[in-house]
């Protein structure tokens, strides 16, 4: 009864599928959100603002027109993380940002595989001109992936909150070829 | 549910839809500032745009939400009406909110009189609570003349609050009461009609 992937596209990869929010994914997203796990990741959040984030996930979306996207292995539809585009206001830049929700299923370049789906999306199909990742400085497995997707830190970009260290790493938009 | 399905109801003088993108800056306006204090406010800007996205994915979870109430002539915005529920919430709430400036014309009466008539006549709702500060005083006056009356038994969200519980949905409809708001609103809606005493929402 309710179409929640009307304006959210799918993107396929060789393991994945990247789709939009649905209610059901609530419990994992929320679940996540509870664990300490979470704190690279605006975490741990209240239940109240843990279901408020899910909730926004959809309007961000409706709003913007990209957003993120629930991670899925190819063939089942369990929601593995979140991976997608983010730029919730008043935030400086429009961000790629990544989350695998459970440690039993980081370590296999999921995130990496997802993380450069929803760059290209962003180059090809949004025509984006630069995209930037938030980064917590204690967070090393992600300051690695943004080496690996090819972004460098830019010291002289602002981040969200002038109150917490962050590090903005910056992807470079790939040469258009014509 | 995309916002294209949420449906648009109308009312002599509103049309209520989902909220859009385009009305955000109103939203944000009214929940930056001291009106909101009733409302978990003043937010921040972050603060206030994370809970207008939620508002949009709350129809998605919930199959309801909060309705955009605008002007049916200008189509500028007065406020927001409709049902809530998001985490912690022991019951579905009928919530409503008025632009600080545009209060006193009855348009959340208005507004939320055709709401809780949707929500019992077309999502399965046999009762509603709304979930209102003590001190604020407006808007125990609006649930009143809705009929709500305080539910002392009731859980409420965190203790804070006073909850008061609106007419059951086989009991309103065709009553003296739903008559009485309805009469309430064409006073309203009379050009000639000077309400009494200060303004309420």
């Amino acid at each position: 009864m309710i179409d929640t992937s009307r304006h959210i596209p799918v993107l396929e990869t060789d393991r994945l599928v990247l789709r939009g929010p649905k209610p059901a994914d609530l419990e994992a997203f929320m679940a996540f959100y509870k664990t300490e796990r979470s704190h690279m990741a605006g975490g741990p959040l209240t239940e109240k603002l843990s279901w408020q984030a899910f909730a926004a996930d959809f309007g961000h979306w409706a709003i913007l027109g990209f957003g993120r996207f629930i991670v899925t292995l190819l063939g089942e539809d369990r929601p593995i993380g979140l991976v997608g585009l983010y730029a919730p206001h008043p935030r400086p830049e429009n961000e790629v940002g990544w989350v695998i929700f459970d440690s039993a299923d980081e370590g296999k370049g999921y995130a990496r595989e997802a993380a450069q789906t929803c760059l290209d999306y962003a180059w090809r199909v949004l025509d984006w001109g630069t995209a930037v990742s938030y980064i917590d400085p204690e967070n090393t497995a992600s300051v690695r992936l943004a080496e690996r997707l090819g972004a460098t830190l830019d010291p002289d970009a602002r981040t969200p909150d002038p109150e917490k260290p962050c590090l903005v790493y910056r992807h470079p938009r790939p040469e258009v070829q014509s | 549910m995309t916002q294209s399905s949420i449906p648009t109801l109308e009312t002599r003088r509103l049309t209520l839809r989902g909220p859009e993108p385009e009305d955000y800056p109103d939203f944000k306006a009214t929940f930056t500032s001291y009106r909101a204090r009733f409302m978990g406010g003043p937010l921040n800007a972050y603060e206030s745009w994370m809970l207008y996205a939620a508002e949009i994915g709350h129809w998605q979870i919930r199959g309801y939400g909060m309705w955009m109430i605008h002007d049916k002539q200008s189509d500028e915005t007065f406020g927001m009406a409709g049902g809530w529920k998001p985490a912690k919430w022991p019951e579905a709430e009928i919530a409503w909110v008025i632009w600080p400036d545009r209060n006193g014309n009855g348009y959340a009466l208005e507004a939320t009189h055709a709401v809780r008539n949707y929500l019992y006549d077309h999502c399965g709702w046999e009762t509603a609570v709304s979930y209102i500060d003590p001190k604020n005083l407006d808007s125990i006056r609006l649930a009143e003349r809705l009929g709500a009356v305080k539910d002392k038994d009731a859980a409420t969200i965190d203790g804070n609050d006073a909850v008061y519980r609106h007419p059951a949905a086989n009991t309103l409809k065709g009553s003296q009461l739903a008559h009485g708001i309805e009469m309430e609103i064409s006073h309203y809606a009379d050009p000639l009609f000077k309400p009494k005493g200060w303004a309420l929402d």
